[in-house]
């Protein structure tokens, strides 16, 4: 009987430990200073966000034009085209909405639309509800409460700038979306990259 | 293919106005077609550059690409982006190269139905294709300097892609100086060529990415 409880305690140890997600593990928690977070990406709505994108799906590789544009405080355009002009999709997204003008027929599944849907999204969703703060040296982690699911936002702590959005349930990163190469209010590379499938879309800014 | 090698020859030429478009009539719609069959005829091959707008609603303005592009009987097209980045695609012996910022990959024609769908308007316009009247539904109109092509789709499944396209041709040379392709949503995208040579020699190493 024993035997059976210390194997029992090791198995739900593991289990605890394998599903416990990673995300912010050795950051230490905090209370959190603020209600909520507002990203500065894509918050210009001068600006044509234009960026080459190679996305890489099950060992396929495509590659085409991104364009986000804010078209008001609330709503932002999401459009894909292939490098010859093409249209393959164009979205009208808010933090709480999700619309799609246009999809290519053959894209036009609802796995894939869903996954460009929770992609992009979150890529633009601006205002985040703070439900959770977590900090080491060098960075804090908002968390916030998503449909479900958590996003945990680091920022570096010296410049305040975000560079890392994890998408995760209560126990798997699903999401990790990485700005790179940026200041403040342009990331001029983005890798959005699945945790969950194989699918990682890579975008480089040039306009 | 052979007959794609052919009609690559119409997109070509330099300048592009706008300017009052009058319908041709029968006589000078006979004439034009000739016209351009002889030019593609004697055309072996051909280089240009080019500059692509993408032109959206909700944009504040147009998306600007540019390149070149390659001609050579029998078949070999290169389609090239270097502005700005590094895109391109060879087409030669039934088969699609594409190099893009050095991750490379290949197709059968044949096989992806989609890829031959959405450049259809490109590649089309390079082949005979856009003046088949079982495909398009066509009408002729000229202005002070082009003769205007304008092709309406007859098949359901093009429709969904292309509204109208439209072909600009130089009439002097009776090449194409520019193409349009309006979508269904009435975005578009307009492509202008220049700097066109033709029968230059042209060495098969071009058609390599």
């Amino acid at each position: 009987m024993r035997r059976f409880l210390i194997l029992f305690l090791l198995i739900s140890s593991c289990l605890l430990t394998s599903c416990a997600v990673q995300t912010v593990k050795g950051l230490e928690e905090k209370t959190p200073q603020a209600t909520t977070y507002t990203t500065t990406y894509f918050s210009n709505p001068e600006t044509d966000y234009v960026y080459k994108a190679h996305i890489s799906v099950y060992g396929k590789d495509f590659g085409g034009i991104f364009i986000a544009k804010k078209i008001n405080d609330t709503l932002y355009r999401a459009a894909f085209t292939t490098e010859f002009g093409n249209k393959l999709f164009d979205f009208e997204i808010t933090d709480n909405s999700f619309k799609v003008n246009y999809i290519l027929e053959e894209l036009d599944k609802g796995i894939i639309v869903n996954t460009l849907k929770r992609d992009f999204t979150l890529l633009l969703k601006a205002n985040h509800n703070i439900s959770g703060q977590y900090e080491n040296e060098n960075n804090i982690v908002y968390k916030s409460g998503d449909r479900g699911r958590y996003n945990y936002l680091f920022t570096d702590k010296a410049s305040g700038r975000l560079f890392k959005i994890v998408n995760a349930t209560k126990s798997k990163e699903k999401i990790v979306i990485k700005f790179s190469e940026e200041n403040n209010i342009l990331a001029k590379k983005i890798v959005i990259d699945h945790k969950n499938i194989r699918l990682k879309i890579s975008l480089n800014y040039i306009q | 293919m052979k007959n794609s090698v052919f009609y690559f020859l119409f997109l070509i030429s330099t300048a592009f106005g706008v300017a009052q478009e009058q319908k041709m009539s029968t006589a000078e719609i006979t004439a034009f077609k000739n016209a351009v069959n002889t030019v593609a005829k004697n055309t072996k091959s051909l280089t240009t550059d080019f500059v692509q707008y993408k032109h959206m609603d909700f944009l504040s303005k147009d998306i600007e690409t540019s390149g070149r592009m390659a001609f050579k009987t029998p078949g070999m097209l290169l389609w090239q982006y270097t502005k700005p980045y590094q895109y391109s695609v060879i087409f030669k012996n039934n088969k699609i190269a594409i190099n893009d910022a050095g991750k490379k990959s290949e197709m059968n024609v044949g096989n992806s139905k989609m890829f031959a769908k959405l450049n259809k308007l490109i590649v089309g316009s390079v082949s005979g294709d856009m003046f088949d009247e079982n495909e398009f539904t066509i009408s002729y109109f000229k202005s002070a300097e082009h003769t205007i092509t304008k092709l309406l789709p007859k098949d359901a499944a093009l429709k969904k892609y292309i509204k109208q396209m439209e072909l600009y041709f130089d009439k002097k040379a009776n090449m194409v100086s520019q193409v349009k392709m309006i979508e269904p949503s009435g975005d578009y995208t307009t492509i202008v060529f220049k700097n066109k040579v033709a029968n230059a020699q042209v060495s098969d190493s071009v058609f390599t990415n």
